[in-house]
């Protein structure tokens, strides 16, 4: 099998499985809960998520990365229970790399859509059990069509394309309205933002989650704590940095009443 | 007939000479250490010989393409699933060849039942410090050296010797990638041309073929002669260089020189050659 460059059989046949399909105690919280957010934009597309996982009303952490790098070309942005996530991101990174390394080409957009399907395939026990649900937005730039592209997922691994937009977790509600509004009525469609002004609708949205969603991070001036911006175009992934962020957010967000 | 260990010595010598006159035809490969990182290069005919293994782990080989698939699979099997348990810098290239693939080719080429493995290997390893940096080579029989700077593969020991010590007389201080590749170009000449050397040698039959003496003593040609050789094969073979580029952004640091890269990164005497 390990000729045809699938990473995840090869771990299988070390006896490898994905998540734990054991039920959920009762009295365990599972930490869970965040917003995620892809939307096309002129060069590209950006990926956006807040930095805060919460068990129940808890905060566990406010530092979370949920937007991952999984090449150079594509990022998934993870919500649901995040030890599964983040093994899911583990999987894909090294499955990627060695589909390339040993067919000796780049796995095709739509070869990396169905990896992830897959996956998601694999961990239906655990989802339904409550210990694994993970609800993806996969983003990336498709070198072969030259274009930007967003596909989320449920936990069953059914696969949508976002075709403007796609978010997910809990405060995905709030902001989905919006992206509704702001793309159809807006001063102009989300696929037609500069760079900046796709970075200032990010940070405007995560702000609105956070306002009505308590599992939301949003920004926390006083810690220096911005959410987790990626921006993917033809060149490849890049993160905007805090340094960016700050200042657009000062001018931009902020309403100094 | 192998029982009696007299035999048994006798078989696996009659291999070593087997062996030695696959790699005849063969391309040498040389590993070299520049500024930022450290680069391969050969000069190949048909199928690539120079692979990415793991973020930080190259290989080039000599010998059967079907063999070297067979460990490149093995290594990059093993690299991967070791990355993925552990974690990526726990995959380094001195573990993946002492108690990997070292030990199997040194079994394959003593069970003189089986087939051998008709290979010579080289590991080149982007250390996290340029201090780290590391080239391994394989033997047929399972050897292996650990060297920092620069290594090459070859067709006979005598000859690897000679690239080896032309690539040291030329490295005084740290190459620039340009530089690097110009001087790899040259050692693989000298290596390609001892191998023509040794075959006249052999065929002529006037001196003892065992160590290819007549090459490895000759006088090192020059600069031109050197780019010249390599000039006059382009046409039948493709000039094959990939880095490990400390600098590249990302996890992955090996990038294979593309033909553009190449048109200006070669000698002069060579650009012309990669731009059809």
């Amino acid at each position: 099998m390990g000729m045809q460059g699938d990473f995840l059989q090869l771990l299988k046949e070390q006896g490898y499985t994905l998540g734990v399909s054991t039920a959920v105690g009762s009295g365990q919280t599972l930490t869970n809960a965040t917003t995620i957010l892809a939307f096309k934009y002129r060069d590209g597309v950006l990926v956006a998520g807040d930095r805060r996982a919460t068990a129940g009303n808890i905060v566990m952490y406010d530092r979370t990365d949920k937007v991952l790098e999984i090449d150079r070309h594509s990022v998934m942005a993870i919500a649901g229970v995040p030890a599964t996530a983040y093994e899911m991101v583990r999987v894909l990174e090294h499955s990627f790399k060695y589909y390339r390394r040993t067919q000796l080409q780049e796995l095709s957009f739509d070869g990396k859509l169905r990896a992830v399907s897959k996956l998601l395939k694999d961990n239906v026990p655990a989802a339904m059990a409550g210990t694994g649900a993970v609800v993806p937005v996969f983003a990336g730039y498709d070198l072969e069509q030259g274009s930007a592209k967003i596909y989320f997922y449920d936990i069953l691994g059914a696969e949508f394309e976002g075709v403007e937009y796609a978010v997910s977790g809990s405060g995905s509600p709030t902001i989905r309205g919006i992206l509704h509004y702001v793309n159809t009525w807006g001063e102009q469609p989300l696929n037609a933002l500069s760079q900046e002004q796709a970075i200032v609708q990010a940070l405007r949205l995560l702000t609105s989650a956070a306002e009505f969603d308590s599992a939301t991070g949003g920004v926390n001036r006083e810690a220096s704590l911005y959410p987790v911006i990626k921006l993917i175009a033809a060149a490849g992934v890049q993160t905007v940095p805090d340094a960016t962020l700050k200042p657009l957010y000062e001018s931009q967000v902020v309403r100094n009443v | 007939m192998y029982e009696e260990p007299y035999r048994w010595v006798e078989a696996v010598g009659n291999r070593r000479q087997y062996l030695d006159d696959q790699f005849k035809q063969g391309s040498p490969v040389v590993g070299l250490a520049y500024d930022g990182g450290i680069l391969l290069t050969t000069v190949s005919k048909g199928t690539p010989k120079l692979y990415e293994i793991y973020d930080r782990l190259a290989l080039g080989g000599m010998g059967h393409p079907t063999d070297l698939e067979k460990l490149r699979f093995s290594l990059l099997e093993m690299a991967h699933v070791e990355g993925f348990n552990r974690s990526p810098s726990d995959v380094t290239g001195s573990r993946l060849v002492k108690y990997g693939i070292a030990p199997v080719i040194k079994q394959a080429f003593e069970e003189v039942y089986k087939a051998p493995f008709i290979v010579r290997i080289l590991v080149a390893e982007l250390g996290l410090k340029p201090e780290k940096d590391a080239l391994l080579t394989i033997n047929y029989d399972g050897t292996f050296e650990e060297s920092t700077g620069c290594a090459a593969l070859a067709a006979t020991p005598a000859v690897q010797a000679r690239m080896m010590s032309y690539l040291k007389e030329q490295t005084s201080t740290t190459l620039s990638l340009e530089q690097a590749v110009d001087l790899t170009l040259r050692t693989w000449a000298i290596g390609s041309l001892a191998h023509q050397q040794d075959e006249i040698d052999q065929q002529e039959e006037a001196k003892p073929a065992a160590s290819g003496a007549g090459s490895s003593a000759a006088a090192i040609p020059s600069r031109d002669t050197l780019i010249a050789h390599v000039r006059g094969l382009a046409g039948e073979r493709t000039i094959e260089c990939a880095v490990l580029d400390r600098q590249a952004p990302g996890t992955s640091k090996y990038r294979p020189l593309k033909s553009a890269d190449l048109s200006h990164l070669l000698p002069k005497a060579l650009q012309s050659v990669v731009a059809n």
